[in-house]
């Protein structure tokens, strides 16, 4: 699995694991978390437009996607929260790696409400 | 099949009149990705008649409908920008991160244009005489044109193109052939924008264009981004025909590490600066020089950071470093850092050979460091436009100082320390015109002139910032009275 050594990488990893939940809470049939999860997908891929600048192009190290792998099989209650957990972990260890607090600000967010769903 | 381009001419993607197309290369897979045309004196004379005749209509659209019309651009930009940004990564070679950090740059630019309204206002005096009021009011000139280089093909004609026709200009952009893609999908979001036919205008080409472009007594005006000597060039042919014009040429960015510089942080920055774009930018660190202790912790530090960076296609997301722009490119690079080492220098670490797997044609220079380089070194002194960085030792502040000022460029230089004074001393001191205090690449935003002295500017207004604003238009003073 490929490490998540840029700006680019990890916006993208946000941005892809958010489109996993979407899906996954759709199939569970939770329109507000699945709907919660795609405006924070979008959310991803905006910073990963506006906050590039010369500054974060500094190389990123000790985060790797295998870290971050959700669990999506399981779906039952307690699944979801470990799901949870682990969105929330993520956002946690990438927050403070990246160098542009507008993208902070948003991956800190993003955390917070993973944290709140995991319990 | 290829696609060829065409060039865009008074609204209208007409084919150029040559039979000599370039191919389009995409430096890591060696794929040809379109064929740009060489076009001819006779179609640049087409845009710039083209432009000439859209530039009374255009200058008399009120300001504030020329800046929405950059309002506009910027949400297609804005919409398309992941496919701009891969687009750059696929004829440039650099990486993702970097394609949309250019990308980002140029709608900050477009963000300056749409600003235009603002900053066309001027000022005037009542009763400056009895009776008799003076005003000053700014009037675009005509046509302009630009001619900009291969490492940011989306960027740098932005610096230009939106300010100018806010201002009420006409415009024409020449770019790379190298790269002429980028901009080629730009004008495909300036023809949804129904500007009137003839604002706006691409011609592809070489070398031939470019001088149609200096020579034309049509053009009012030259934007020019390239390396010195082309820049010199452009500057004395387009003078010499009557034109205002800014060139910023080459570089030879030295970065200066003092000991109390928080050396971890400092060198993390420091990579960027060297290797983003694989060196191939105008404000690419090319040498640091190491002051007192901190040359060995420097060079330690270096080493050690160097090693982790990753090599590769820049489509690839965990790429840190792309290609350079071209086999050609890739062979003066290494012949340069084997000059530097048949004058004295030694290699740390040598990216020459590269090779990346399933890339195996891929242009690629690898992170390269060079110590025991002197002054009088042509890679020292000599841009070499490459993943290269040059390490240089100076006993105090006073001979760093002394060591940049010696350098014929004066694009940009930066220092690293946590001393107020020795920054201050930095500032006020190196004559570049662009400084960086623990920032690498001190790349102005779009609401600043990008700065750039001796051999890296030739002209008077620079780009970007209210310096662009004096280059696209004319003063008029107005004394009234009222009898």
């Amino acid at each position: 699995m490929a490490s998540l050594n840029t700006f680019g990488a990890i916006l993208t990893y946000a941005a892809n694991l958010e489109t996993a939940l979407r899906d996954y809470y759709q199939q569970v049939g939770d329109s507000e978390r699945s709907k919660a999860a795609d405006k924070r997908r979008q959310t991803m891929e905006r910073i990963r437009r506006e906050a590039v600048v010369e500054i974060t192009l500094e190389p990123i190290e000790g985060l790797n996607e295998a870290d971050y792998e959700l669990a999506l099989s399981d779906t039952s209650a307690s699944g979801q929260q470990a799901v949870e957990a682990t969105a929330a972990r993520f956002y946690a260890d990438v927050a403070p790696k990246i160098n542009v607090r507008q993208a902070q600000r948003a991956l800190e967010r993003a955390g917070k409400e993973h944290q709140e769903l995991a319990g | 099949m290829v696609k060829r381009l065409k060039n865009y001419i008074g609204g209208e993607w007409v084919e150029a009149s040559t039979d000599n197309y370039i191919p389009v290369l995409n430096p890591a897979t060696c794929e040809v990705l379109a064929e740009c045309p060489d076009s001819t004196y006779a179609d640049v004379d087409q845009a710039v008649q083209a432009a000439t005749a859209a530039f009374e209509e255009w200058r008399s659209t009120p300001v504030l409908s020329r800046a929405q019309y950059m309002h506009h651009f910027k949400n297609l930009v804005e919409e398309r920008f992941e496919d701009i940004a891969r687009t750059v990564v696929e004829e440039n070679g650099k990486t993702l991160d970097e394609a949309r950090g250019e990308v980002r740059r140029g709608i900050e630019s477009i963000d300056f244009g749409i600003g235009v309204p603002l900053l066309m206002r001027n000022d005037g005096v009542e009763d400056i005489s009895s009776g008799i009021d003076e005003t000053t009011v700014r009037q675009p000139v005509g046509v302009f044109a630009a001619i900009t280089p291969f490492n940011f093909p989306a960027m740098v004609p932005l610096w230009f193109l939106p300010t100018a026709i806010t201002c009420g200009n006409t415009f024409i952009v020449k770019p790379s052939p190298q790269t002429p893609i980028s901009m080629d999908l730009l004008f495909e979001l300036l023809d949804e924008l129904d500007l009137p036919e003839g604002v706006v205008n691409l011609v592809h080409g070489g070398i031939e264009s470019a001088d149609a472009i200096l020579k034309h007594p049509g053009i009012a005006g030259i934007s020019f981004v390239g390396s010195s000597p082309v820049a010199k060039k452009v500057y004395e042919v387009g003078t010499a025909h009557g034109k205002r014009v800014q060139a910023q040429g080459g570089a030879k960015n030295y970065i200066a590490v003092m000991p109390d510089a928080n050396m971890e942080a400092s060198v993390r920055n420091i990579l960027g600066a060297a290797y983003g774009c694989a060196g191939q930018r105008c404000l690419a660190a090319a040498v640091a020089v190491g002051v007192g202790d901190a040359y060995d912790k420097l060079r330690d530090e270096l080493v050690k950071q160097v090693a982790n960076l990753r090599v590769g296609y820049g489509l690839d997301e965990t790429t840190q470093m792309g290609t350079v722009v071209s086999q050609q490119a890739k062979e003066r690079i290494e012949n340069m850092i084997q000059k530097g080492l048949d004058e004295g220098a030694s290699v740390v670490v040598d990216g020459r050979g590269y090779s990346v797997d399933g890339y195996e044609n891929g242009t690629f220079v690898g992170p390269t460091i060079i110590e025991n380089v002197t002054p009088d070194m042509t890679v020292a002194k000599e841009e070499i436009f490459g993943p290269v960085l040059a390490l240089m030792r100076a006993d105090d502040f006073d001979e760093a100082v002394d060591i940049i000022n010696r350098s014929k460029c004066g694009n940009a230089a930066s220092i690293f320390t946590s001393s107020g004074k020795y920054a201050r001393e930095f500032k006020y001191r190196v004559k570049a015109g662009n400084i960086g205090v623990n920032i690498g690449v001190a790349a102005p935003s779009a609401s600043f002139p990008f700065g750039g002295q001796k051999d890296s500017f030739f002209g008077d207004l620079h780009g970007q910032g209210a310096d662009a604003i004096d280059f696209y238009t004319d003063r008029k003073i107005v004394i009234e009275r009222w009898l």
